[in-house]
């Protein structure tokens, strides 16, 4: 057959065997999470990679554990896992509701959250979602060095990321939320279900029952601009307000300025400023912290 | 129910349902030879201009890799992809195998043929492409503009046309009302790929397999190409997964047929989805400018349309299209004076052709927006408005001439106003809070066949087998829609046998007489006549073995359960297996008949839905919540697979209303990633929806049956616009209405526009 | 490179790219062309098969990833050619036209009901939200995979019968075919001789006698 080629594949089940394998690895080697994205990539005439790592076999990246305060993601956990999770579920919400907003079920049983990341797509719900939740990421290299940095040092921009060729994401760690912390994602496709975000928006926000204030708000707005981003102004503004109609609509008005800051002049921009509003708005109603509010209309 | 049937009406799975349950049914698409190659398009990356070099060099000497064919060693004499006779009229033979002068993105520049396809995709990449590069025209407006280039010698223009029938009455005092409506490219969607398998033998014939609506113009076009008798080349239809018009015209099959005639080998030509939604056909974008008068009391005085086609890079099958599109409107509606221009329109986009409704789905969406403008001025209810204008049964249409037939369109209206509690839902306010609702209606028309405007017949032929079975030959073309199952419930019914003691097979020009293919809503009015009659010519012979054998006239026997039957004789009866039996032993099998069926007749099918929408003004998403279609079927054949079909039809006008369009961007590219972002609707969009048989009847359909596959999604866009504009008091008539011109309604604001 | 799949229950060594997608090794290697590519790029679903017990887009997925693993095809449904009750109730909903995407859809089907038994409507459209279908507007299959969950609603379609079956219902008195036959006999020169003889027909026999083989040619008792 003409068609021979000399990828290679390495499947390492160890850590151990992991970084052999990156220590291999050159420009044109290529990591194989999931599949979803890759596989499609590399039907690309020359796409070949020298090197291919099926990180499949590598069980102690699936898990999802935690560690005193921190939540502890194994970057191949699937988005499925992340929709079920009872840790994910109870603390890290807005994580759960992204992955089981990712693409259909077949796409959820095998993306992972790894992969999502890798990929970097403007529009990846789980960068979203990692973003409020202020999530660090771990890496291991060829050389068996393990690093750990913000999510924003790891995700540049669009499609782009600083991970090198022989570096692999093994965890994300962020503080879980507790009890009294509550955390929604809201996303806006082109239709209902299996859809890439036009808009995305994750937030966290702890409620303080007793001074009746939300403290500790993180929102960070997603498929607009290079990357999902926190919109900080708007934490700001939300900071020690009590849940009511008022912060709602700040919230949205918030959501709307930051939406037009982060793509000025793009033809997407007057749609997406305006639905900015009902993305603000379904998020704010999952939190659940009073009545549903609407957005007001003149 | 006049007559009493016994599996008319009945409900059945598709013939095949068990293969494809299991998956064993070979499509187009698993089909195989041994020694295949496998063939790679490259297609043009620039909308329009002159191909100046290609080197397929590195591409040939790539292992596996047998041949690549462009212009330069392709036959370049000009062929229509619609053309279903030799010398019929309005052929454009405008297009060729490979394009010099490229006039789309995804214009056919050259082919690779290689062992196998991973190879033809690498070599594919591997041809290099120059262009000179013309200034390219992407919309209408910018095709008809002075000094716009020339796509085509003779211009831009290709096709215009005009009627008018009837008498312009005295419009002092009347209400005028104009509105502008316009409907996208819109790709077909099938979910199987377009295929085509031929082989070129040593001996110089050709056998092609392919998933094609029509065998015989397939044939026609591939052998005139490539300059064989045509008794040498045997074109036979395999099975397909849906087609919707996408597959009508002749695309694939010469470039394939060509590529196994030089190579002298089979040759499988698979197209990826990209190159099925940019490199094949779409539904042409239409805008439709309606002025009509009206009295006060909402009597049609005049309806004038002027409707443009955008027919992309090549003729296809537009004109003809845009002529049609001219004949939707008196199906439906009364009108004293009817007056209608068209134009079908060269530009440097996808080719437009043959969609399911070919026409009626454009023109019934600006028409039935239309209609609602006009009650709204006149503060009509949109039923009671339409109701005052609606066809009657046995009216002519005014323009074709033609008798509607048994037009039982405002019964669908009546009924299915108070099955919808249409008064009631119109009657709630849509709401000020962020989820607006409303409720929209629109009805919708199409013919039986092509009778009035094209030659109209069927052939088939019907034999007993030795042991009592029956077998039909026919060409039939199954696209999914249960047309063999329908022949073989109508040959059953006449034959008084189970339909599946009734083989019936699929079109074969070697073997299967002829017939033009399942297109023009043609297969159950004019193709199941065929088959009834044919059916009947084979029951007389019955009958007749039969009289003799039990020695009882004629007039005393019926056929009913496999065996004829001596009436009120519950005793005397010969099965028919025995009566093959016994007159073979004095002839050969010969209880068989052959029929030529004409049409004479092509009157309307109708259907009238509803559609209840909420939308979100907060994101501009419409939710479709309920859905009624109301469908005038004349008669059920196969009542389960009618309403698969309405369904069916159904998600499709959804998608047209509210989320499908295959755009270009400045540089004439679709900039669509597949499935990824051309949306249709899926399983957690679509509502319930109800459908409601009205079954009256139609004199020479078989048992009364009409056809149903188009009328199905003819009306649905239009009930939906309807219903978002009740919803919110709006005016769209931009189809599709996405989240953005939603809101940029609600805002007042102009929709910006990042493509064509 | 060399591969190891465990399909349907069968093991297969297979000869692949290693960057050959499941896909490509199911249809052109293991001859499964059940499962079809409808886009390449994980959106129709048609391509969706089971791997280790849950539903994947099988174009999106290498071969390599499958190792190790039990993947079901619809291939796979069928047992000793009874088909699986998911696959009956498409048949007896009407849930399949033109079929391209049924074995997708099938297989989604049979993944949602392995996890949940009892799936709601929205669950069902959810987990058939990637399974596109362009014939059927979904709600026959929607329909179809409820019933295959112990919910019934009113059968679509009416199932064919046996046609064999039909075909043997249907019997000429024995009487009536002797005189038939007589007639025949009467109007051909050339009948073969013994034409009205019970056994000279395949099918004459007379029901009530039992010492008839219905060998043609054969008198021996009966009429």
């Amino acid at each position: 057959m003409s068609d021979v080629t000399t990828t290679e594949v390495l499947t390492p089940s160890t850590r151990d065997e992991l970084v052999a394998a990156l220590a291999r690895a050159t420009p044109r080697t290529r990591l194989l999470a999931g599949g979803t994205d890759l596989v499609r990539a590399l039907r690309r005439p020359g796409a070949e990679p020298d090197l291919l790592v099926d990180l499949s076999g590598l069980d102690e990246l699936k898990a999802v554990r935690l560690d005193g305060e921190m939540l502890h993601v194994g970057a191949l956990t699937t988005f499925t896992q992340l929709q079920w999770d009872p840790l994910v579920r109870e603390h890290a919400a807005c994580l759960s509701l992204a992955a089981a907003q990712v693409g259909s079920a077949q796409i959820r049983n095998a993306g992972t959250l790894g992969g999502n990341v890798a990929n970097a797509s403007p529009c990846a719900d789980g960068v979203t979602a990692l973003t409020a939740l202020g999530a660090e990421v771990t890496t291991v290299d060829g050389a068996g060095a393990a690093k750990t940095r913000p999510l924003g040092e790891v995700v540049l921009g669009p499609n782009r990321t600083s991970l090198r060729h022989n570096e692999a994401i093994t965890a994300f760690a962020f503080p879980a939320l507790g009890p009294d912390q509550r955390s929604a994602f809201s996303k806006i496709g082109s239709r209902t279900a299996v859809s890439v975000a036009r808009l995305s928006c994750a937030l966290a926000v702890r409620f303080d029952a007793t001074a009746a204030a939300l403290a500790d708000v993180r929102i960070a707005l997603g498929a607009v601009g290079e990357a999902a981003f926190r919109a900080l102004e708007v934490e700001r503004a939300l900071e020690g307000r009590p849940a009511d109609e008022e912060t709602a609509r700040l919230f949205a008005e918030g959501c709307v300025a930051a939406v037009q800051g982060s793509i000025p002049g793009r033809y997407s921009l007057p749609y997406k400023q305006h639905a900015a509003v009902g993305l603000a708005y379904d998020a704010w109603n999952m939190l659940a912290l009073g009545a549903p509010c609407e957005p007001a209309w003149a | 129910m006049i007559q009493d049937l016994q599996y008319v009406g009945g409900s059945y799975p598709v013939h095949d349902v068990a293969q494809k349950v299991t998956g064993e049914l070979v499509y187009g698409s698993d089909f195989s030879v041994p020694g295949m190659l496998h063939a790679k398009l490259i297609l043009s990356t620039i909308p329009h201009g002159i191909v100046t070099r290609i080197d397929a060099a590195s591409a040939e000497a790539l292992p596996g890799v047998v041949k690549v064919f462009s212009h330069e060693n392709a036959p370049m004499d000009g062929f229509s992809r619609a053309r279903i006779h030799p010398g019929q009229d309005m052929s454009f033979y405008d297009e060729t195998l490979f394009s010099k002068h490229v006039r789309f993105v995804g214009d056919r520049v050259a082919a690779v043929v290689a062992t196998s396809r991973a190879t033809a995709e690498a070599a594919a990449a591997l041809v290099e492409v120059e262009y000179e590069e013309l200034p390219a025209v992407l919309t209408v407006d910018q095709a008809l503009a002075d000094g716009a280039p020339a796509i085509h010698e003779g211009g831009n223009l290709l096709y215009e046309h005009e009627i008018e029938k009837g008498e312009r009455p005295d419009l002092a005092g009347a209400v005028l009302v104009t509105t502008t409506a316009s409907t996208p490219r819109v790709h077909h969607a099938a979910l199987e790929p377009h295929v085509c398998i031929a082989q070129g033998h040593s001996t110089g014939g050709m056998t092609v397999w392919t998933t094609s609506q029509g065998v015989y113009a397939a044939r026609t076009v591939i052998a005139e190409l490539l300059g064989l008798e045509y008794h040498r080349v045997r074109v036979m239809k395999v099975p397909m997964g849906g087609s919707f018009g996408g597959k009508t015209e002749y695309i694939i099959e010469p470039v394939c047929a060509f590529l196994a005639h030089a190579t002298r080998r089979p040759v499988k030509l698979l197209l990826d989805r990209e190159e099925c939604m940019i490199a094949t056909m779409v539904r042409p974008a239409t805008t439709t400018t309606i002025r009509t008068a009206c009295t006060l009391d909402g009597e049609l005085l005049d309806f004038e349309a002027a409707t443009t086609l955008d027919s992309g890079g090549f003729a296809a099958s537009t004109p003809d299209y845009s002529v049609h599109m001219c004949k939707k409107v008196t199906k439906l509606y009364r009108v004293p004076h009817y007056q209608h221009q068209g134009r079908a329109v060269y530009t440097n986009t996808p080719v437009g052709g043959a969609a399911r409704g070919w026409g009626a789905p454009e023109m019934t969406a600006a028409t039935e927006i239309h209609m609602d403008r006009v009650a709204a001025a006149l503060r009509l209810d949109p039923v009671e408005f339409r109701l005052k204008n609606m066809v009657e049964p046995q009216d002519t249409d005014l323009v074709t001439g033609l008798p509607l037939g048994e037009a039982r369109v405002r019964e669908c209206l009546e009924r299915g106003a108070v099955a919808f509690d249409w008064v009631a839902r119109r009657a709630r306010p849509a709401g000020r809070g962020r989820i607006r609702r409303g409720v929209g209606v629109a009805a919708g028309a199409h013919k039986n066949g092509m009778f009035g405007a094209f030659p109209e017949a069927s052939r088939m032929g019907l034999k007993m087998n030795e042991d009592g079975t029956f077998e039909l030959h026919a060409s039939l073309h199954e696209v999914g829609c249960g047309i063999v199952t329908t022949m073989k419930v109508i040959v059953g019914e006449v034959l008084g046998l189970h339909p599946d003691l009734i083989a019936a097979g699929e079109a074969d020009t070697a073997t299967t007489p002829f017939d033009y293919g399942t297109y023009g809503s043609r297969v159950t009015y004019v193709v199941g006549e065929c088959a009834r009659v044919v059916a009947e010519r084979v029951k007389e012979r019955l009958l007749a073995a039969a009289s003799d054998l039990l020695q009882e006239p004629v007039e005393r026997l019926v056929v009913r359960d496999g065996a004829v039957r001596v009436r009120a004789d519950g005793e005397r009866s010969i099965a028919y297996r025995d009566i093959a039996r016994l007159t073979e032993m004095r002839a050969v099998p010969n209880i068989a008949a052959s029929t030529t069926y004409y049409a004479v007749s092509n009157p309307a099918a109708y259907s009238v839905q509803f559609a209840e929408v909420e939308v979100d003004t907060a994101t501009g998403l419409t939710a479709v919540t309920d859905f009624l279609a109301v469908a005038d079927v004349g008669r059920a054949i196969n009542r389960g697979m009618v309403e698969a079909q309405y369904q069916g039809g159904v998600q499709m006008g959804i998608g047209y209303a509210l989320y499908e369009h295959l755009d270009v961007d400045g540089r004439g590219r679709a900039g669509i990633d597949g499935f990824k972002n051309y949306h249709i609707a899926n399983a957690p969009e679509m509502p319930p929806v109800r459908v409601e048989l009205i079954e009256a009847g139609e004199e020479l359909g078989p048992f009364g049956a009409k056809s149903v596959g188009e009328i199905a999604t003819v009306p649905t866009a239009g009930a939906v616009v309807n219903a978002v504009n009740n919803a919110l008091g709006t005016e769209l008539s931009d189809l599709p209405l996405t989240p953005e011109k939603i809101l940029a309604a609600l805002h007042r604001e102009e929709v910006p526009c990042s493509s064509c | 490179m060399q591969l190891v799949l465990t399909v349907n229950g069968m093991t297969h060594e297979v000869e692949a790219r290693p960057t050959a997608r499941l896909l490509d090794v199911l249809r052109d290697q293991l001859g499964l062309t059940g499962t079809k590519e409808g886009c390449a790029e994980g959106e129709c679903g048609a391509c969706t098969v089971i791997v280790g017990g849950k539903a994947v887009n099988s174009c999106v997925m290498l071969a390599v990833q499958a190792r190790g693993k039990e993947i079901l095809t619809v291939e796979g449904l069928a047992k000793e050619g009874e088909l699986d009750l998911l696959q009956q109730k498409f048949v007896e909903y009407g849930a399949v036209q033109c079929g391209y995407c049924t074995p997708g859809m099938l297989m989604s089907a049979k993944a949602l009901l392995m996890g949940n038994a009892v799936p709601s409507e929205q669950d069902i459209r959810i987990a058939l939200a990637g399974n596109l279908c362009r014939c059927t507007g979904y709600s026959a299959i929607v329909a179809a995979v409820k019933a295959a969950s112990g919910r019934e609603a009113a059968p679509l379609m009416e199932l064919p019968g046996d046609a064999e079956e039909l075909a043997a219902e249907v019997t000429t008195d024995p009487d009536t075919l002797a005189a038939a036959c007589e007639v025949v006999e009467a109007e051909t020169e050339d009948a073969p001789a013994g034409l009205c003889e019970p056994g000279a027909l395949p099918g004459l026999v007379d029901p009530y006698d039992q010492s008839q083989s219905g060998i043609p040619g054969e008198t021996e008792g009966g009429e």
